[in-house]
């Protein structure tokens, strides 16, 4: 595992993609070129009276200009008060925790699932994959919200040219329904070798859990959960294990294979 | 020259008076990935039992305003694994290790601490005689005759000194202190966590599945002072104070009040690298108020 820091480091852009949606960039992080797809940091909520950090997925590296960016919706007191910080406010931030994604061998076809506010880690590990010169035909972003204003950030996914399969459950934009019913029809028109990738709300990852499981489609998925440490001291985020037991999602997750976890 | 950090307890010498509070930095493999353990006072292991423990299903802690619910139910490795692995694990570091123990019976106690009498990388035991969260953790710290009778029972089994860490969550503290202290305890650590609740008023239930849970951090720190206060009073034994502490000020308020050391949990999830800061304040506060050693803080509270 990469060495963990904490730091005071500055905010050097903030953009509003939705409504309620953010990007934070976080510049000058010593460990920025060691964080992988997958992996997340745990931030500090500054002035807010909050005990505990609030763990994000890292979104985006920026090596040239030397910052990562998070991605959040506004769901309580946390995140609405870190949409209120400013450029050049400072984070506290430790990371970069948990492990990140396995990277596929180059002969599959990529499926990566993206759901909500779960889009985040999908998209890093999607852009890692195009630097690594993984064929982009062969990846299918799958990305679904609830409705179109929650289908954010959709042009910095484009940029990767991956095929890319937009949809809302109201049909407000691209196909109508649940991802997960836009890949079950996509793995049924193809007959290729498939591996996927998802993070999302878990009534979605359970569907692709099972979906995977059923036609011997290996993968993994990110999953989330209340942190108090992010660091797997505290023992807060377990999940109960398929073959019995917990895992604490921070320290052995959050990155998990395709039924590893009782979802 | 620099302020003397070092305090004894029980004749065990502590390069500082900051160690990491037991079920709050596991067995210290996590922490030391961020930095060097010898570096701490010492470190408190997560409670141990007989067996490996899965603990509570989730949801098993909760945020409150200024602390935390956590009804973790002593998840643990268990004995054996917890000397193969995890007290070898912490050999290589220059700290003070501190094996926590929990048991269901007085001879589960016995057993574990007969075992750790062994292994010599445990410089202490602390008895956890105060976990709320399971049904029988309560047994010991509310009887005053069990609980002098249980310090005496493991002082038999194990050479070296013995902690008896406390409930708040009894009528009368000094009577359970001076029980330990009459059945030859070493020190006292308090307090364990309050017993507490929060609700979810959507789904009308508890936000742990244990119901209730104890309750830790800030919010905690005015009733273990006034604890800490009332049984400095009233035993000869060191004291290690732990209860909300986040920064080197409120050390020194838990030295003033008796403490000859400090337990830092809750902290440690806020900023994992707290015992650090907190024993270069305190170098710092001691420094800026001329005071040779941190021994001349404790107990030291005046009178109006």
């Amino acid at each position: 595992m990469s060495r963990i820091v904490v730091e005071s480091i500055p905010i050097t852009g903030k953009t509003e993609v939705g409504p309620g949606c953010f990007i934070l960039d976080v510049g000058r992080f010593s460990r920025l070129k060691f964080i992988r797809p997958g992996q997340f940091v745990h931030i500090g909520v500054p002035d807010s009276g909050l005990l505990f950090r609030r763990a994000f997925s890292v979104y985006d590296v920026d090596m040239e200009r030397g910052f990562f960016s998070i991605l959040f919706k506004v769901v309580g007191r946390g995140t609405h008060r870190l949409s209120q910080v400013k450029k050049n406010d400072t984070l506290d931030v430790l990371g970069p925790l948990g492990n990140g994604f396995k990277f596929p061998g180059k002969r599959e076809t990529l499926i990566l699932a993206a759901g909500g506010i779960g889009m985040p880690p999908i998209y890093f590990l999607a852009k890692r994959l195009v630097e690594r010169n993984y064929d982009p035909d062969k990846v299918l972003f799958f990305y679904g919200a609830v409705s179109k204003s929650e289908l954010v950030d959709v042009r910095r996914i484009k940029k990767l040219k991956t095929r890319i399969f937009l949809s809302t459950d109201d049909g407000s934009f691209g196909f109508k329904g649940f991802v997960t019913g836009v890949i079950k029809k996509a793995i049924s028109e193809r007959q290729e070798k498939f591996r996927i990738f998802a993070c999302g709300p878990e009534g979605m990852l359970r569907v692709v859990d099972a979906m995977a499981h059923q036609n011997g489609i290996p993968g993994q998925f990110s999953l989330e959960a209340p942190m108090p440490c992010g660091l797997g001291i505290c023992l807060g985020c377990i999940r109960p294990l398929a073959g019995g037991g917990y895992t604490r999602v921070c320290r052995e997750g959050p990155v998990y294979d395709i039924g590893e976890v009782v979802l | 020259m620099k302020p003397d950090l070092s305090v004894e307890i029980a004749g065990v010498k502590f390069s500082n008076p900051v160690l990491t509070a037991s079920g709050t930095c596991g067995y210290g493999e996590e922490l030391a990935d961020l930095f060097d353990l010898g570096r701490l006072g010492g470190i408190v292991t997560k409670s141990v039992t007989v067996q490996p423990r899965d603990g509570h299903p989730p949801p098993r802690t909760a945020e409150t305003e200024s602390g935390m619910l956590n009804a973790i139910g002593l998840a643990n490795v268990g004995i054996d694994k917890f000397i193969e692995e995890k007290l070898s694990f912490l050999e290589s570091y220059r700290t003070n290790v501190i094996v926590n123990v929990a048991g269901a019976r007085l001879r589960e106690y016995i057993e574990i601490c007969s075992r750790l009498n062994d292994c010599l990388r445990a410089d202490m035991v602390e008895l956890n005689f105060s976990c709320p969260n399971v049904e029988w953790g309560m047994e010991i710290a509310k009887d005053a005759l069990i609980a002098e009778k249980s310090v005496a029972a493991v002082k038999k089994v194990f050479s070296r000194p013995v902690i008896a860490k406390l409930s708040p969550n009894v009528s009368d503290i000094v009577l359970i202190a001076r029980a330990c202290e009459a059945g030859g305890a070493d020190g006292l650590s308090l307090i364990n966590t309050l017993v507490g609740m929060a609700v979810d008023i959507e789904t009308y239930r508890p936000r742990l599945t244990n119901n209730t849970g104890g309750l830790s951090g800030p919010a905690i720190k005015p009733v273990a002072l006034a604890l800490i206060y009332q049984v400095y009073r009233e035993v000869k034994i060191p004291i290690i104070g732990i209860g909300g502490i986040m920064n080197y000020a409120d050390a020194v308020e838990f030295l003033l009040c008796g403490a000859t050391a400090v337990q830092v949990g809750t902290g440690l999830f806020v900023k994992p690298d707290i015992p650090l800061e907190i024993i270069s304040g305190l170098q710092k506060y001691l420094g800026k108020h001329k005071l040779k050693s941190v021994t001349d803080l404790v107990g030291k509270l005046r009178k109006y």
